[in-house]
């Protein structure tokens, strides 16, 4: 193990699989190496103050290509606490008229319109031009974390099995399979293991969804071969949003035994373009909220109607993600093709929610 | 030479005075500058026309406005936002069920604005719609003219809902003790309901149950020697309006919160109150609410206990799958003929 990093050993044992396996780079946001924040989209992320546990990089990544790390600029890193300062100065002063202009999105390049939204370059005069003009949710401090993990809830996926099925047939000799052409044109199928259900078309396309927990018991897990290749061995911790990998591993896996089965019933079927299309989320911040406030100072992004549901829709820009928040406190977050997205939301809401708490 | 005959410019020949060439009428647009022809459809003011079915649009909001007896300005912004939207790409392919429930969308964004209390119920069922259908509608409306709609108001809503009870002039079918004075109710009805919202009891939830509730509880308190026999389904009865489904929860949930700050005054503890006599002291708990509520409610931060998730191993990244897995979901010969034969029968 000495002297071969981490990335290649990955590599290695991902190689020695079957055909339909695909490439790493479906994990391509988390970072292997940092067995502590495997999600981070920025350097100063939220978690590293809660999960600072003493590290043991693998000793040299030059020869490593890192390209399918995410992009951290500088720019990001400079912009935050701008936008950062800036915003809460704004919500500070309770002004709303940023908000007014209602969701104009003015272009990067259209700094000719002397507007009210030029937020960074009027107050502070130390941001890069490179502030967006679009309206976004305030960014926090690093500092504040939350210490809240949201759980993933669903993922929903797709597959393309690139043959044509007589779904006739499969309805026929599969047991777990329903088909009813009248109602809906696809067969509906489950598998206990992961608990899941797939849509399968005649054109051998296949939508996959459920992928929420496990119950398969086996002593070692794909945290643990990371941690283990990095030169320790340690027990996973539930709680770190590392252990909850298994989501996206778990769609996956359900989706190549959908295509197994497809094949024993004797088609041709192969495992191409496996996506995640859309992750769910929810948590609860332990907090009522005051929604009709939360409308109030986050018009654009809020719709909060009680007549019609009574959660608050909320439509986050960056990422995007829409957050259907209650009074009780939970929220559920959904839209996300990353779990990283999730997370991020959360991270980004969680301090605006915090200014709603009242105590009655 | 130029000369002028009349209004037309010519320009005549210096030598005999013929006329050399006439002033044509320019086909310029506007100032001499522009020097551009004039489209037909610009010079008949064609685009200044509405499209007819904007117009229908219009005359639908308009109706709808008369009908619910809004004021003037109301109207005006209502047919406004329909000026704005049904021209729209969006809105414009609508089948007629929708344009009007587009309509509907318009005059209650419009109510919104100018703090008149319509709620989605009324309309729906004025439109005769599907409050679903309704729904996607006026979302997309905010959506497409991105309007800022403020929530709808109780306070409001109270005054004009309370407009609809029977119970403020003696009639045939009302007892005489359920008679009462509809500015005493009104303000009762208004605190109790503020109470509601402090207490958390209305974020979230339907505004109208909430409203029939606090009414109940205010009449009830303002004669509850006579009333408090009387039940909610009852009060409404007389009243002539309808339980909202929700209404006696809501009233459960007002009973637990007077309950509560009840136990707070010192002279109302001794009395150990239950939820039908506390209501005779509505007055009192009025009165001190915002003492009660600081008190009764302080909240407490509560340990979170850790919680112990159940240690989770899972399957390895690229598991092999094995054959008698995948066979427990297929059907073998016998059994698949056996299931198509018994398909065949049903």
């Amino acid at each position: 193990m000495d002297g071969v990093s981490p990335l290649e050993q990955y590599l290695e044992r991902c190689n020695g699989q079957d055909d339909i396996s695909t490439s790493p780079q479906l994990f391509a946001p988390m970072s292997p190496y940092d067995v502590d924040l495997p999600i981070q989209t920025t350097p100063d992320a939220p978690f590293a103050s809660q999960f600072n546990q003493p590290k043991e990089l693998p000793p040299d990544f030059s020869s490593v290509d890192l390209s399918f790390l995410p992009d951290i600029s500088q720019d990001d890193q400079d912009q935050n606490p701008c936008e950062g300062a800036q915003d809460t100065q704004k919500e500070l002063d309770g002004s709303v008229s940023r908000n007014e202009d209602s969701g104009v999105f003015l272009e990067e390049s259209g700094l000719s319109e002397a507007d009210t939204t030029q937020p960074c370059s009027e107050t502070s005069g130390v941001c890069p031009p490179l502030t967006p003009m679009t309206p976004v949710t305030p960014v926090t401090p690093a500092s504040e974390s939350s210490g809240i993990v949201p759980q993933l809830q669903n993922i929903v996926s797709t597959v393309n099995l690139a043959c044509k099925l007589d779904l006739k047939n499969i309805a026929l000799h599969a047991r777990n399979a329903e088909y009813n052409p009248k109602r809906f044109a696809a067969v509906i199928m489950r598998i206990r293991e992961p608990r899941t259900t797939a849509l399968i078309f005649s054109s051998g396309k296949m939508v996959c969804t459920g992928a929420k927990s496990l119950s398969l018991k086996m002593p070692f897990g794909p945290f643990l071969m990371w941690t283990e290749s990095c030169g320790t061995f340690k027990k996973k911790e539930p709680k770190t949003p590392g252990a909850q990998y298994e989501h996206e591993e778990q769609s996956r896996l359900a989706a190549r035994k959908y295509a197994r089965v497809v094949q024993k019933l004797g088609f041709p079927a192969k495992f191409l373009d496996f996506k995640i299309q859309n992750m769910v989320g929810s948590c609860d911040v332990r907090f009522p909220i005051r929604l009709e406030g939360l409308v109030l100072t986050h018009q654009q992004f809020s719709s909060y109607e009680p007549e019609l549901f009574p959660g608050l829709i909320y439509r986050m820009v960056k990422p995007r993600i829409v957050l259907l928040i209650f009074v009780s406190g939970k929220v559920v977050l959904t839209g996300a093709k990353e779990r990283s997205e999730i997370y991020e939301a959360f991270e980004n809401i969680y301090p605006i929610l915090k200014g709603f708490k009242k105590s009655s | 030479l130029p000369d002028a005959h009349y209004a037309q410019a010519q320009l005549v020949c210096a030598a005999c005075g013929c006329v050399a060439a006439e002033g044509l009428l320019t086909t310029t647009f506007g100032d001499e500058e522009h020097l551009r022809e004039v489209a037909f459809s610009r010079s008949t003011g064609q685009r200044e026309q509405r499209s007819r079915s904007v117009q229908r649009g219009v005359k639908r909001v308009q109706d709808l406005c008369r009908v619910l007896r809004l004021p003037r300005a109301l109207e005006e912004t209502a047919v406004s936002h329909a000026e704005r939207a049904l021209p729209r790409a969006a809105f414009r392919r609508l089948g007629l069920p929708k344009k009007e429930l587009l309509g509907g969308c318009c005059v209650l964004a419009s109510c919104r604005q100018h703090g008149w209390p319509l709620t989605m119920g009324t309309l729906c069922s004025l439109l005769y719609a599907d409050a679903e259908l309704l729904a996607g509608v006026y979302r997309g409306l905010r959506a497409e003219l991105r309007l800022c709609v403020p929530a709808l108001g109780l306070a409001e809503l109270v005054k004009t809902h309370l407009n609809s009870f029977r119970l403020f002039q003696q009639a045939a079918d009302i007892p005489a003790p359920f008679v009462e004075d509809k500015e005493q109710t009104v303000t009762r009805t208004l605190q109790v309901v503020e109470l509601a919202g402090d207490t958390w009891l209305v974020t979230g939830r339907h505004p109208v149950p909430i409203v029939t509730a606090a009414a109940f509880l205010a009449w009830q308190s303002l004669r509850p020697a006579a009333r408090l026999a009387c039940t909610l389904a009852r009060f409404c009865r007389a009243a002539g309006v309808e339980v909202p489904p929700p209404a006696p929860l809501r009233l459960k949930e007002l009973h637990d919160v007077l309950l509560r700050m009840a136990a707070q005054l010192a002279w109302l503890r001794v009395l150990r109150l239950d939820k039908k006599t506390v209501v005779k002291h509505l007055g009192d708990i009025l009165q001190h609410r915002v003492f009660l509520l600081r008190k009764a409610f302080r909240t407490e931060d509560e340990e979170e206990e850790e919680e112990d998730e159940e240690e989770k191993e899972e399957a390895p990244l690229d598991a092999p799958i094995s054959d008698s897995e995948i066979e427990q979901y297929l059907r073998g010969r016998e059994e698949a003929r056996a299931f198509g034969k018994a398909k065949a029968w049903l």
